[in-house]
């Protein structure tokens, strides 16, 4: 499922990441250096506020360093204009949100053919490849279905599924159990698991320690910094 | 696929859609209705003033037509130094004058015209035989009820009143021979019509006098330069085309452009700050989709293309349904002013001109997609981030 | 209709610009008075020189400028563009080939004069005339008024309605961005007729504030109207005024409206279970 020469997928280098809380200046990543080779499963966890999901942010591309450098599959994405940003992020990543965030107008389907929609793919093609994801996943027969029809643990494996659509080189996660129960939780982990078994490249941040427990490296943050790769 | 989601989005959130489309329905109504009245007197008074092909009118100096009691004297004179340019093709003299119908013990009154049947332009033929023989009248519905007469009756026609001695001048017997309708008339006015001849027989003081002559002009000429020369050859009638009367009638009514201006500008504003509202209240609900939307890889510009849609279909539907709503509200406020004292009938205020109307209401629809943009860059711009962690903490 | 004139002559206005009259003027230069319409026209001054007949080229008598006069604030004649001019009465007779013969006569009475009395009095002798209060033709000949007014009065009921339904409209939306709050506070266990008086509340004040401006704003272009109008048509009528009762009216109006769409858009929010507002 994922495409790419290189050996190192991510390659972070001394990442800070500051922002302004009200009169507060918030360091949320202090100098962060980090490699994530093909084929990869880490798992980024450390306490709450530790800074994991901005990190995570960051290696998606869809918020940039204050300083530091970063490269996806080899290409520098830290100084990125919007537009590149966005087009590199429709090809190359693919993000699953703790809160799943599928269009609550649109099918199962619908929703996972959004990203190809807007990668030009033809309709018939588009219809073809979200199907066999949705298949993939272990939905195939609630391809009609909208979001709300949907139980938590089916909504996420919709999202990952829309997350896969384009093909991406990286797959990232931020707490993709957090909304669901243990055992719906449990069938995410091992879809991950199958997904990376696959070939895929899968990065998350998570509380949950059954999930990052499934995966190959743990990746520890505290106080925004690694202090366990 | 835009197209779907921006529908989608709409049908999701129908009380609101209802709502927005019937506030814009009703701010495009009164757009229309404001274009209709700013054009409308001015096309109205035209087609009117056109409709029997008369594009000059000279009347006394300085003066309008029928706006005084003036007449211009020597009718033979001035007809003959009209005949002399080739330009000219038809010349209708005509004298007013007020007359008083005796019936019974009753006087009414009323107004007459003195006309050449062959080249008249002031009246429609309803039924009957136009004035052909010297004691022959036509007289119009109004002025038939107050007689309580019928074609074929005689009248006691008289052109003076002396209040002192309460006697008339200038009685005759006329015939009723036809029914007509007055172009210019007012519906609350008995008017008739007899020969030039007859009236000028009845007064003294108006013979080989008229209160207008109205000028028509070969095809393919220039009105205007025709309307010059009339100027020059005879310095003591004011010569008037068209486009001078309107300019005339325009500046006496130019409360109702204004009015128009201002409340059009006011449906537009309102409109575009309808659109607005409901863009920007629908992008602030959906920051968290937005900002997904943007992780995934949807580019802003596609997404702002989504928002702005739903603030056209908006606009559009809303447009239809405010040319419908429209053209009910000018019937009726046409209705209104139609009832001014003195106004031809055949006025309207209101008039549906297809160019203008389309116009406006392409205007509101642009407005639509100009209140749609900004809410919808700003919501796209938002750095994607914070708006997910936002939401998350929301 | 020359001799229109004539009544004012006798009955109104004084003449509100320029330099006292010559005395005693002879009959060959007898003094005229005109309006600023006329004067603006033809620019003239006090003490020109005029030649005034009733018929277009053909020579009149001459006559001086004596004074440039603003017309009395008569609606009906707002529009109609006429210029006006004063003369003494024998001269126009002598001019218009009257002869001892006028329109109408104007009478000023005394302030305890019974009227109607008086009317009949004249009635009873009159020999080819007729007398009438001139507050009834005044009536008779405003009717292009009348229609002006309803004309108004449609345009206003139509905002009014148009102005309901973007209130609403408005409302509905600020009310529904919201709806979270909303959730959460029934979520808390607070009632639903708290949460409708609170938005109630709020639209009421929002009202209030938005109908002082209204009226300001009212005030405002009341007074450019006026003054445009004015000093277009040149006369002192007042074209728009904002009275007590029509401040009164707006402002019930807009509260009453601004309530009723709080309360619509309110009511529709309480009604929905507090978990559907959250979209779960």
């Amino acid at each position: 499922m994922s495409a790419g020469v290189e050996s190192s997928i991510v390659s972070l280098r001394d990442v800070r990441r500051d922002y302004a809380l009200g009169a507060e200046r918030v360091h949320a990543l202090q100098g962060v250096t980090l490699e994530v080779e093909r084929g990869d499963y880490v798992a980024i966890v450390g306490p709450s506020g530790c800074g994991k999901s901005t990190l995570l942010n960051l290696i998606g591309v869809i918020d940039q360093p204050t300083s530091g450098t970063i490269a996806i599959a080899g290409k520098r994405v830290d100084a990125m204009s919007d537009r590149e940003a966005t087009q590199f992020r429709l090809r190359n990543i693919g993000f699953v949100f703790q809160r799943f965030y599928l269009l609550p107008i649109l099918s199962a389907l619908e929703n996972v053919a959004l990203p190809m929609a807007e990668a030009k793919v033809a309709k018939v093609a588009r219809i073809e490849r979200a199907t066999e994801l949705l298949r993939y996943v272990g939905l195939g027969n609630r391809e009609r279905h909208r979001p709300s029809e949907l139980s938590g643990g089916e909504q996420q494996r919709v999202a990952i599924a829309r997350a896969l659509s384009n093909g991406p080189t990286l797959l990232l996660a931020d707490e993709p159990t957090g909304e669901l129960d243990a055992r719906t939780g449990a069938e995410i982990i091992s879809l991950f698991q199958r997904l990376n078994a696959d070939g895929t490249t899968i990065v998350v941040v998570t509380h949950d320690e059954d999930l990052a427990s499934a995966a190959r490296r743990k990746v520890h943050m505290r106080d925004g910094k690694v202090v366990d790769a | 696929m835009r197209g779907s989601l921006a529908l989608a989005s709409l049908i999701r959130h129908r009380a609101r859609t209802v709502l927005a489309v019937l506030g814009v329905a009703v701010a495009a109504a009164m757009l229309l209705d404001m274009v209709m009245l700013a054009t409308g007197m001015r096309e109205s008074f035209r087609e009117l003033l056109l409709s029997r092909g008369f594009e000059i009118r000279l009347a006394p100096k300085g003066t309008l037509p029928f706006d005084t009691d003036a007449t211009i004297p020597g009718v033979g004179a001035i007809t003959a130094t009209l005949r002399v340019n080739p330009d000219i093709r038809e010349i209708s003299p005509v004298l007013g004058a007020s007359i008083h119908i005796l019936a019974g013990n009753r006087d009414v009154s009323g107004s007459a015209l003195g006309i050449d049947p062959r080249v008249q332009g002031d009246y429609e033929l309803l039924s009957g035989r136009d004035v052909t023989r010297p004691d022959a009248i036509v007289v119009n519905d109004h002025l038939l009820s107050q007689v309580g007469a019928s074609i074929g009756d005689t009248l006691v026609v008289a052109t003076g009143y002396d209040a002192q001695t309460r006697t008339y001048s200038g009685q005759r017997k006329l015939v009723v021979t036809g029914r007509v309708k007055f172009i210019y008339g007012a519906n609350d006015q008995s008017s008739s019509a007899m020969r030039r001849e007859t009236l000028e027989g009845m007064n003294e003081r108006s013979r080989d006098r008229a209160s207008l002559f109205m000028v028509r002009v070969r095809k393919g000429a220039n009105a205007e330069a025709v309307r010059d020369w009339i100027d020059e050859q005879l310095p003591n009638v004011t010569a008037i085309s068209i486009a001078t009367a309107i300019a005339q009638v325009d500046e006496r009514l130019s409360y109702f452009r204004q009015l128009a201006l201002i409340l059009g500008a006011v449906s537009l504003f309102v409109g575009f700050l309808l659109v607005t509202t409901l863009v920007t209240v629908s992008v602030n609900e959906r920051a968290g989709e937005i900002a997904v939307m943007r992780a995934i890889g949807v580019s802003r510009s596609h997404v702002v293309e989504q928002i702005v849609l739903e603030g056209v279909a908006i606009s559009f539907a809303g447009a239809v349904f405010g040319l419908a709503l429209g053209l009910v509200t000018a019937r009726y406020l046409n209705t209104i002013l139609s009832a001014f004292p003195g106004l031809p009938m055949a006025i309207d205020f209101f008039l549906f001109q297809p160019r203008a109307a389309w116009s406006a209401l392409g205007l509101l629809i642009a407005s639509g997609v100009g209140a749609g943009i900004y809410p919808a860059w700003r919501a796209a711009s938002l750095p994607i981030a914070e708006s997910l962690r936002r939401e998350a903490i929301a | 209709m020359f001799a229109l004139l004539v009544a004012s002559l006798l009955v109104q206005g004084s003449p509100t610009a320029g330099r006292a009259p010559a005395p005693a003027p002879s009959l060959e230069r007898r003094t005229i008075a005109i309006d600023e319409a006329l004067a603006a026209r033809a620019h003239l001054r006090v003490g020109d020189r005029v030649s005034i007949s009733s018929r277009a080229g053909a020579s009149g008598d001459t006559v001086i400028v004596g004074a440039i006069v603003r017309r009395g604030a008569d609606p009906s004649e707002v529009a109609r563009g006429e210029l006006r001019v004063r003369m003494h009465l024998d001269q126009l007779q002598a001019i218009a080939g009257y002869g001892d013969r006028v329109d109408r006569f104007a009478i000023e009475t005394t302030p305890a004069a019974d009227i109607p009395r008086l009317i009949d009095r004249i009635n009873g002798v009159a020999f080819g005339f007729k007398a009438y209060r001139s507050r009834d033709i005044a009536v008779e000949t405003s009717r292009t008024f009348q229609v002006v007014s309803r004309f108004h009065r449609a345009i206003g009921i139509i905002t009014i309605v148009a102005s309901s339904v973007f209130l609403l409209c408005i409302m509905v939306l600020k009310v529904e961005e919201r709806r979270r709050d909303i959730a959460a506070l029934r979520l808390m266990g607070i009632s639903r007729a708290t949460v409708v008086r609170a938005i109630v509340i709020e639209a009421a004040v929002v009202a209030v504030l938005g109908s002082a401006l209204g009226v300001l704003l009212g005030w405002a272009t009341s007074l450019l109207v006026n003054w445009h109008y004015q000093a277009l048509y040149r006369t002192p009528l007042e074209f728009s005024m904002v009275t007590p009762p029509t401040v009164v009216f707006a402002v019930s109006l807009s509260l009453v409206l601004g309530i009723a769409a709080g309360v619509v858009a309110s009511l529709r929010l309480v009604r929905t279970p507090p978990l559907a507002l959250f979209g779960r």
